[in-house]
C-alpha cells in the first residue's frame, strides 16, 4: 500500500498552512493551484493574450490587478474561466493568491 | 420562505458534522456551485448551499441527516463535468455534497495494476502520483484532467489509451446508500477479501454498473485497473481533407479495433474542434451565423490542417507495434487520400507525446471560440460502427446545428464496437438569442436522435428527462424498472432526485 505524496501532499501543506492561520507563498500557491492554465504558456494565458497587450495576460507578471479582483474572479469565474469554490481553493490560500498577484511586479 | 429554513436547519446539522468552515450556505452556493457553462441563468438550477466531508462516515452521518431533515443531496466529487452541468444539480431544492475533501489515493497495486481512490482524486494529482513514485502504471484521462477520476469513470466518461472506455476498467465500489449504510461490491462484500480489484462480479449479482450514472448510493471509494506502462508507442496521425471522406476511415477502422489490433480509441476529430483549440472564431470569420463552408474551406488550408483529423496510436511491444502499424497503414491504403504520419515512443523517454495523458487543460480553451462568456452544451450520441451511419448522423446533426446558427463542433471517438459522437454546441454565455437557439436546438437533437434509433450516452443535467424519455421500449420499462429500485433502495429520495431521469416516488412531480 502507499499512500499519497508529492503532488497531493503539496497541495494539503498549502492549504493546510493557511488554515492554521502559517504564512503561506503566495507565489507556491499560485504555481501549485493556478499555473495548470496562468502560466505563460497555459491556454488561460493564450485567452487572455486576445484581450490584453503583451505582458498583461501573464497573470504573475501582470500590474493593476487588486486583491480583491482577483477574489472575485476566482470564486465567481470569468469569461471561460469557471468558478472554484472554497472546498475546492479555501479562503486563506486564495487570500495569500491574491496579495501574490497584488504586489509589485 | 419555510423550504429556505428547512435547508438553512439541514446545513447548520451538517456544520456540527464537518465543521462550519465546511459548508456552504446559500448566498454563496448560488455561485460557487452553479454550472459555470449554463445554457441559461445558472442561478435558477443552483443549489441551496453545500456541505464536504471529509470522511466516509461523516458521509453516512450527512446522509442520515438528510433523511431526517427531508432535505435531498446532489454528490458531486470534484464538480468538473463541464458541459454537462459541472457541479450544478438537476433541481435546485437540494444540497450538494461535494466529496472533494476525499481525496485520497489509498492504494496503487504496482504488481497486479490497480489503484483504490477516493472520488475527490484528480487526474492530476493521479499522475503526478505515479510519476513521482516512478510506478510503471498509466492512467487513461479524458481531454482535460481538472476533473475526478472516480467520477469521471462513474460518468463513463472517455480517454485515449486502450484503458479509455473508462467504466469498464472499475473493479470494486464502496458506497454509500441512500438510508446511510455501507456496502462494498463485487468480492468488497467479503469481508477481508483479497481479491476486491482484481475479480470484478462477486457472488450473485453484481451492482458495480449499476452505480454509475445513477442515484442507487453515493460511491466513496473505487478499484480502477491501470494499465502496465508499453514498451514503445506508435502514433499514426492523418488529415482527411475532405469531408466525404470520413466513413472509409471509420469503415478501415472496424475491422482494426474488432480485432483488437487497435486496442486505444482513435477520434475523429472535425476542422473546428482542431480551429478552436488555436484561435477564436473572429480570426476566420466576423459575419453571423455558421462560417461559411468556403471560409470554412480556406481557414482549414491556411491552418494546414484536415477537415476531419485523428490518431491511431499503438501501445505495447515495439515488434508487435510494427507489425500492427504495417497493417493499419495497409487497411487505410487507397482507401482515403491522405498518408498517416509516423511517430514513435520508446520507455525512458519523456512522456510528452507518448500517448500516456499529461495534465492539461487546454482543452477548455475551446469554450472561447465565440469570445465573450464562453459556454458549452455537450450533445453525444452514440452511433453504429459504420461509415454509412455515421455519415447520416453527421451530417443530420451538422444541419440542426447550422440551422440553428450554430458552427457544428464534433467528432466521433471509436470504441470497440461503436462510435461516441460528441459534439458541442458552443455559445457566448453573454447573448440571450445565442442561449435561447441553443435551448431551443437541444431537445430537437435528443428527439431527431431518438427517432434515427441513436441514443445519448450521456447528457446535460437539465436534459436528464428528456433522454431518459427516448429510452422508450415497452413504454419506458427501463425507467420504470430503475424507479422501482430507486424507491426500494432509497425511500425517502435522498439522493440525488431526478438523476438521469430517475425521480424517487416524493420527486416524481419535478419530471420535466
Amino acid at each position: 500500500m502507499k499512500l499519497a505524496t508529492g503532488w497531493l501532499a503539496l497541495l494539503a501543506a498549502i492549504s493546510g498552512a493557511a488554515q492554521a492561520g502559517s504564512p503561506v507563498s503566495g507565489k507556491d500557491a499560485f504555481e501549485a493551484r493556478c499555473s495548470a492554465c496562468h502560466a505563460e504558456s497555459g491556454w488561460a494565458t493564450r485567452v487572455l493574450k486576445r484581450r490584453l497587450p503583451g505582458d498583461q495576460a501573464v497573470l504573475a507578471r501582470r500590474t493593476g490587478l487588486t486583491g480583491a479582483f482577483v477574489k472575485v474572479v476566482v470564486r465567481h469565474g470569468t469569461g471561460s474561466m469557471p468558478q472554484i469554490r472554497k472546498a475546492e481553493l479555501d479562503d486563506g490560500t486564495l487570500d495569500a493568491i491574491a496579495r501574490y498577484l497584488e504586489g509589485p511586479k | 420562505m419555510a423550504a429556505a429554513g428547512k435547508f438553512e436547519q439541514a446545513l447548520r446539522a451538517f456544520a456540527r458534522i464537518v465543521g462550519a468552515e465546511h459548508v456552504t450556505h446559500a448566498a454563496e452556493a448560488l455561485y460557487e456551485y452553479a454550472d459555470a457553462m449554463a445554457p441559461r441563468d445558472p442561478a435558477s438550477y443552483a443549489p441551496r448551499g453545500a456541505v464536504a466531508p471529509a470522511s466516509v462516515e461523516e458521509v453516512q452521518a450527512i446522509v442520515r441527516l438528510a433523511g431526517e431533515h427531508g432535505v435531498p443531496l446532489w454528490p458531486i466529487s470534484r464538480g468538473k463535468n463541464f458541459g454537462y452541468g459541472g457541479s450544478a444539480p438537476r433541481i435546485p431544492d437540494i444540497i450538494t455534497l461535494d466529496l472533494i475533501r476525499m481525496n485520497r489515493i489509498l492504494e496503487v497495486n504496482v504488481e497486479h495494476g490497480y489503484a483504490l481512490l477516493e472520488p475527490g482524486v484528480g487526474f492530476d494529482d493521479l499522475f503526478e502520483y505515479l510519476t513521482a513514485n516512478k510506478i510503471p502504471l498509466w492512467m487513461s484521462a479524458p481531454a482535460h484532467t481538472w476533473g475526478s477520476v472516480v467520477g469521471n469513470a462513474l460518468e463513463r466518461g472517455v480517454g485515449y489509451t486502450p484503458y479509455g472506455e473508462h467504466a469498464s476498467k472499475i473493479c470494486g465500489l464502496e458506497v454509500v446508500t441512500g438510508t446511510g449504510e455501507l456496502l462494498r461490491t463485487g468480492m468488497g462484500a467479503l469481508a477481508g477479501s483479497k481479491t476486491w480489484q482484481a475479480f470484478p462480479y462477486g457472488f450473485g449479482p453484481a451492482w458495480d454498473t449499476a452505480f454509475m450514472q445513477s442515484n442507487f448510493g453515493i460511491v466513496t471509494k473505487m478499484g480502477l485497473w491501470l494499465m502496465p506502462e508499453p514498451e514503445n508507442t506508435v502514433s499514426l496521425s492523418m488529415a482527411l481533407e475532405k469531408a466525404e471522406e470520413l466513413p472509409a476511415a471509420i469503415d478501415a477502422l472496424r475491422p482494426l479495433k474488432l480485432d483488437g489490433t487497435v486496442q486505444a480509441n482513435p477520434s475523429f476529430g472535425n476542422v473546428i474542434r482542431t480551429l478552436a483549440t488555436r484561435a477564436t472564431r473572429s480570426e476566420y470569420y466576423q459575419g453571423t451565423g455558421p462560417i461559411p463552408a468556403d471560409v470554412l474551406e480556406k481557414a482549414r488550408i491556411k491552418a494546414g490542417v484536415g477537415h476531419w483529423n485523428f490518431a491511431v496510436r499503438l501501445f505495447g511491444d515495439r515488434k508487435i507495434n510494427a507489425i500492427n502499424a504495417d497493417k493499419v497503414k495497409a487497411a487505410f491504403r487507397g482507401k482515403v487520400s491522405a498518408e498517416f504520419q509516423q511517430s514513435e515512443w520508446n520507455r525512458g523517454e519523456p512522456l510528452r507525446n507518448s500517448g500516456s495523458p499529461m495534465p492539461s487543460l487546454g482543452a477548455l480553451g475551446v469554450v472561447d471560440w465565440l469570445g465573450g462568456k464562453g459556454g458549452h452544451l455537450t450533445f453525444s450520441p452514440v452511433s453504429p460502427f459504420s461509415g454509412a451511419e455515421a455519415w447520416k448522423q453527421y451530417t443530420l446533426i451538422r444541419g440542426m446545428f447550422e440551422d440553428a446558427g450554430f458552427d457544428y463542433y464534433g467528432g466521433f471517438t471509436a470504441g470497440q464496437r461503436y462510435l461516441n459522437h460528441i459534439t458541442m454546441i458552443l455559445f457566448d454565455r453573454s447573448q440571450p438569442d445565442m442561449l435561447e437557439r441553443a435551448n431551443k436546438l437541444f431537445p430537437q437533437l435528443i428527439s431527431t436522435a431518438a427517432k434515427n434509433g441513436w441514443g445519448e450516452y450521456r447528457t446535460h443535467v437539465l436534459w436528464y428527462d428528456e433522454v431518459a424519455g427516448s429510452y422508450d421500449y415497452n413504454h419506458g420499462a427501463m425507467r420504470r424498472w430503475n424507479e422501482a429500485v430507486k424507491d426500494a433502495v432509497d425511500p425517502k429520495g435522498v439522493i440525488a432526485p431526478g438523476k438521469m431521469g430517475i425521480w424517487p416516488k416524493a420527486y416524481r412531480k419535478d419530471r420535466a
